[in-house]
């Protein structure tokens, strides 16, 4: 049966303001031209703890006199004016105080987006609406987003700051290699091309030795940040007291400081306790610190170097009443080719490595520096910070050669598999350990380990297998998978030790993790191999085992601390 | 027809005094100074408003439309191009801009300045034709410059004029310019030339 039009519009007449006060997912306000409250829905009660029969009758303002304060009593009168308002939320926050609960967005009420619309009967205004939105979810959303943007868009500009530094310290790097050439190669020419007296020999040669002698420590420090760069830095530690480094160290800055006229002060505590460290690379630390603070110390100036206990810490402080360092570059100046004033116009020379150097030998040591200055022109204070720990602990893991030097037997009856994709490097290999008694098989690929291990009969076995990280199709990683995929008795458990090249902590633990029981950094020193060798066909490290070992090529067994970078 | 230089001088000192209202109340809100000026009036017939608004905004633009209605109706609009939109929304609210298609908060703030100029300018008509006017709440659209030529010319009959006036943003060291359109049918036109003859009259004669 169908009703009538006037009868559903009556209907629905009646059904939609009662749908506005309890059903409306917004609020709905409506006034009269008066601004006298005529509908406060169920959404504004709940949300003001203010009812309708509290409000309903009385004017806006009265009720709400913030309203005027924030200046809505201006929306409301252009309301009833005729013309419809936007009150956005960027721009007002909120129409009616609600508390929110929501922390994290950092509100105090709940955000909201209104509408305040002229009610027009016949052309006429006769009242207003006001309709209110929640906007909580909106800005928690758009804040979210802005806050991902504002990440891309940081790490974008650090790497885009880094090719700069780097672009400007090839800039820098050409200038500074030419200018000590200049010298030399002038003062060579004219030696070789003018009668000169004694005196002027003595003056350029005097010029040559020490523009050379410039850029030998140029070369050297570029040398160094490349092998900290790629990981080859060797460290060799042993006890220090850092007395002697210190003293030594000012001892070799010390001409530099004196013809600027700067006193180097120092406050060396005797009784600090030593800590693991490479003397030599501890020195460069501190002559670098100080070096640079002569740099940047006007003639006159002073230096304070002091050396105290802190905790389980060494403390290494260096004062200058220098330069100073900008607030805005004190974040950047143990950055890798940074400088304060990268300008062409600078007036120091210099590559903007020592600082980087520093930070990098002191990480690699444990430690930690950090860079004060309270402004241009106040000078400096660099701190170094290293721990103190029991002299030997870290030697522990030193291989003991000599226990295998009693003769050439030490490896006698062990069978040592050897995988090398390189032919020169296997002779060696094959060589060093033949000649400490083992019994050598050599493999050129991973094919023909896989096969020495798996066709031989058990007691034709090796008892070891030692094999190469870096090899062409199928490396030391895919044999050692396969290898421990075999079952215990064809072979699956053979300790196994890994020559790399490439010696930094990670790849290090992926060694490990791939199955290996050891590893020995490339080149490899014989008698390393062959301790590390005799040690795992001793059964000294199983499965859990991780003896490791770095080899330096110059000098005897060391720890190998290399950076993770 | 076109507008004399008088007329539009005075139409020009009309609205910017609406729009020194519109910026002192910004300027409240946001806590910077904002400064609002009309450096030019045109009008033309609507077919020919492609013409104007071509060379100065183009491709994307955000548009706050608004209807209003009474003794006098038509179209009120403020078109922005949506780099200037962007900028705007960033130097009235301090935050970054995202991509105006997926941030809400910077298209309402769109609309409600483009509510604050719109009724500036047409509060100021209707001042000034002594009528009362209604205006719809503004919606903001992200369309082509010609998509909305084109909505503006199927909507009306008859011969309609629109009126261009030129804004101008200044704030906190930056600066854009917006278009306020008005369409207005011939007739309304008309009365509104006459009425600001009328006070621009009045004006000389005090």
């Amino acid at each position: 049966m169908e009703i009538p039009l006037s009868q559903s519009l009556e209907q629905v007449n009646r059904a939609l303001p009662r749908w506005c006060r309890e059903r409306a997912d917004r609020g709905i306000l409506i006034t009269d031209t008066s601004l006298r409250i005529v509908m406060w829905n169920r959404w504004l009660e709940v949300r003001t703890k203010r009812t309708e029969a509290e409000v309903s009758g009385r004017l806006l303002f009265e009720i709400f006199p913030e309203l005027t304060e924030r200046g809505f009593d201006q929306h409301y009168s252009e309301a009833i004016a005729g013309q419809a308002q936007v009150i956005s939320q960027p721009l007002h926050n909120y129409l009616f105080a609600v508390p929110v609960e929501m922390k994290e967005l950092s509100f105090q009420e709940m955000p909201q987006s209104a509408r305040i619309w002229p009610l027009v009967d016949d052309e006429q205004v006769v009242g207003t609406v006001t309709l209110i939105e929640d906007v909580t979810e909106r800005i928690a959303s758009e804040r979210e987003l802005r806050k991902q943007i504002e990440v891309q868009r940081s790490a974008r500009a650090v790497a885009e700051g880094a090719l700069k530094a780097k672009d400007e310290f090839l800039a820098t790097l050409s200038h500074e290699i030419r200018t000590p050439l200049n010298a030399v190669m002038g003062w060579t020419r004219i030696l070789r091309e003018r009668e000169i007296d004694p005196e002027m020999l003595s003056r350029a040669l005097e010029v040559i030795d020490r523009n050379a002698t410039a850029q030998a420590k140029m070369i050297d420090d570029l040398l160094d940040m490349a092998r900290i760069v790629t990981g080859k830095v060797r460290l060799d530690m042993q006890p220090v007291d850092l007395v002697a480094v210190a003293l030594a160290a000012i001892d070799v800055t010390s001409p530099s400081a004196t013809a600027k006229r700067i006193t180097i002060r120092q406050t060396l505590d005797p009784r600090v306790a030593g800590v693991l460290g490479d003397p030599q690379r501890l020195q460069q630390v501190i002559w670098n610190l100080l070096s640079n603070s002569i740099k940047f110390t006007e003639p006159g100036g002073s230096i304070d170097i002091r050396l105290q206990q802190i905790g389980q810490c060494v403390r290494v402080t260096i004062t200058d009443s220098g330069r100073g360092i900008r607030k805005e570059f004190l974040p950047f100046v143990f950055e890798r080719f940074r400088q304060g004033d990268s300008s062409s116009t600078r007036r120091d020379g210099g590559l903007g490595l020592g600082l980087a150097l520093v930070r990098e030998l002191i990480e690699l040591h444990g430690g930690s520096v950090r860079a004060e200055s309270p402004g241009e022109n106040q000078g400096s204070t660099f701190v170094i910070e290293l721990p103190t720990t029991v002299a030997g602990e870290v030697r522990q893991h030193d291989i003991d050669v000599d226990g295998l030097s009693g003769g050439t037997s030490s490896l006698d009856g062990v069978h040592v598999l050897v995988v090398e994709d390189e032919t020169d490097a296997r002779e060696m290999v094959v060589t060093a350990l033949t000649g400490w008694g083992a019994r050598v098989t050599p493999a050129a690929s991973c094919r023909e380990a896989l096969a020495a291990i798996v066709d031989a009969s058990p007691s034709n076995r090796p008892d070891v297998v030692l094999s190469d990280i870096g090899m062409p199709r199928e490396d030391g990683y895919d044999l050692i998978r396969q290898v421990r995929a075999l079952a215990p008795e064809r072979g699956g458990r053979i300790p196994a030790i890994a020559v790399t090249g490439y010696a930094n902590l990670n790849d290090r633990d992926r060694v490990l993790a791939a199955g290996y029981q050891a590893y020995v950094a490339k080149p490899a020193n014989p008698s390393n191999l062959a301790a590390e060798v005799a040690k795992i066909a001793r059964g000294q490290a199983t499965f859990e085992g991780r003896a490791h070992v770095g080899t330096s090529p110059r000098s005897e067994p060391v720890t190998a601390i290399t950076p993770s970078e | 027809m076109d507008l004399t230089a008088l007329q539009k001088d005075a139409l020009g000192e009309l609205i910017n005094i609406g729009f020194g209202r519109a910026g002192a109340s910004l300027s409240k809100l946001t806590g910077h100074r904002v400064e609002l000026d009309v450096p030019q009036v045109t009008m033309c017939p609507l077919d020919e408003l492609g013409d104007r608004l071509r060379p100065v905004v183009h491709d994307e633009v955000a548009t706050v439309h608004q209807v209003f209605s009474g003794a006098v109706s038509g179209d009120a609009l403020l078109v922005l191009d949506q780099q200037s939109a962007a900028i705007l929304n960033e130097l009235l609210t301090n935050e970054p801009a995202l991509p105006l298609a997926i941030d809400g908060s910077a298209r309402e703030v769109l609309t409600e300045i483009g509510n604050v100029l719109l009724n500036a300018c047409l509060g100021t008509f209707g001042n000034l034709l002594r009528v009362q006017v209604s205006f719809s709440v503004p919606q903001l659209s992200l369309d082509h410059l010609e998509a909305v030529l084109e909505s503006l010319m199927v909507e009306g009959e008859g011969l309609r004029y629109a009126l261009v006036v030129h804004a101008r943003f200044r704030l906190r060291n930056g600066a854009l310019t917006g278009y306020l359109v008005i369409v207005l049918g011939i007739a309304s036109i008309d009365r509104l030339i006459r009425a600001v003859e009328r006070w621009e009259a009045e004006q000389h004669h005090e």
